[in-house]
């Protein structure tokens, strides 16, 4: 008489089989009551079942006690009594039939976490944008000349997105740096057609000594399309405030050469003229460029 | 004063590239590299030389701090 009984369950191809395990100790065969307890889920009682029986087991085999591994099968299959043992090509279906079962199910699990990852993305972004424009940064309308001596205002610049970068000629290397950078995101987002152009515009910090041509000069080693703006003292030091840029001249050299240390960041504003990301040293370009992809696609469907 | 051009900016830098590496396989030995210093200081306008000399010891230091840890300074000592 058993004196326990204890189960097991056994996951098989998505669907759940009960193994049953015994206690050491048990000589008889099942009784019928426990071959009740026996639940093979939804399938009928085919040659393939037995199949399946003998698979859980050989699943549930390394917790069975060795020397009860034969017994259930033996007792199972005199109970069961399908004859002969199934044929292979019967189990070879169901077995097909179990892995594009489980292939099925696994394919629903990664396709479920990939919406619910990519629902997570979509929503953390537009918290940021909300948090943007609380800042609310680029309010302002400023007005500048740009290296062909045109003068501009912000308002020139609506109807586009625009990626702006304040900056100095004179800089060692992280404005070269960024420019190239900068130059390289809007190349790449030039390359897909659905996506509207963007306008990369550069602002001096240094007024004093950037003028037009000395701006011109430096623009023509980016992007063709870089604009580079300048202004008097006033006019540059209006458009930094309204997009709080840090600027600070160091102290003069003995040939009056000077480094103006200031934020180092890239701005990204939308066809309203307004703030909507901005870009540090530690993005490069693909990582900048994706993002901007992703806004100026939230940004349509909004 | 005109700023550098693309070219020279690319000139400088690979002077200082040059001396960086003199200076890396010379356990920073400035003496062992004088010729290459000299041929940076003709590259580079004087506020660079100054820039990128700071920015080594910079990032020696800050490599300093990653490899070798640091002891955090005592603080202010309370009044007793």
């Amino acid at each position: 008489i058993l004196k326990k009984l204890e189960y097991k369950t056994c996951f098989h191809g998505g669907r759940l089989l009960r193994c049953v395990l015994m206690t050491p100790g048990t000589q008889q065969s099942f009784p019928s009551s426990v071959m009740q307890k026996m639940h093979l889920s939804s399938e009928p009682l085919t040659r393939g079942r037995l199949h399946t029986v003998k698979r859980m087991s050989g699943l549930c085999g390394s917790l069975w006690h060795g020397r009860h591994h034969q017994l259930p099968l033996v007792t199972l299959r005199s109970f069961l009594s399908q004859g002969p043992n199934p044929s292979t090509a019967a189990a070879r279906v169901k077995l097909r039939t179990r892995l594009l079962v489980t292939l099925l199910f696994g394919g629903g699990l990664v396709g479920t976490w990939w919406y619910v990852y990519m629902e997570k993305q979509y929503k953390l972004q537009r918290q940021r944008v909300e948090q943007l424009k609380k800042v609310a940064l680029g309010q302002g309308n400023f007005s500048l000349v740009d290296h062909r001596g045109q003068r501009r205002t912000k308002a020139d610049f609506l109807g586009s997105w625009v990626l702006l970068y304040f900056g100095f000629t004179h800089c060692p290397d992280i404005c070269p740096d960024e420019l190239d950078k900068m130059s390289a995101v809007v190349a790449a987002l030039d390359k897909e057609p659905s996506l509207p152009p963007v306008q990369p515009i550069f602002i001096t910090v240094d007024p004093e000594r950037d003028d037009v041509a000395a701006l011109a000069k430096y623009v023509k080693d980016f992007h063709p399309r870089l604009i580079g703006l300048t202004g008097t003292a006033e006019e540059v030091k209006h458009a930094g405030r309204d997009y709080r840029v840090y600027a600070s001249p160091g102290p003069k050299d003995d040939d009056g050469d000077y480094i103006v240390d200031h934020t180092i960041l890239i701005y990204l504003i939308t066809p309203d003229g307004l703030f909507l990301d901005y870009y540090n040293r530690m993005k490069n370009a693909e990582q900048i460029t994706e993002s901007i992809k992703n806004h100026m696609n939230v940004h349509v469907k909004l | 004063m005109a700023a550098p051009s693309s070219a020279e900016r690319k000139a400088c830098w690979s002077a200082r590239d040059r001396l960086w590496k003199c200076l890396d396989d010379n356990n920073d030995q400035a003496s062992s590299c004088q010729d290459v210093q000299r041929e940076f200081e003709a590259s580079c306008p004087a506020q660079w030389v100054k820039y990128f000399t700071k920015r080594r010891d910079y990032l020696k230091y800050k490599e300093k701090m990653q490899t070798e840890g640091f002891s955090p300074a005592d603080g202010p000592q309370q009044p007793s």
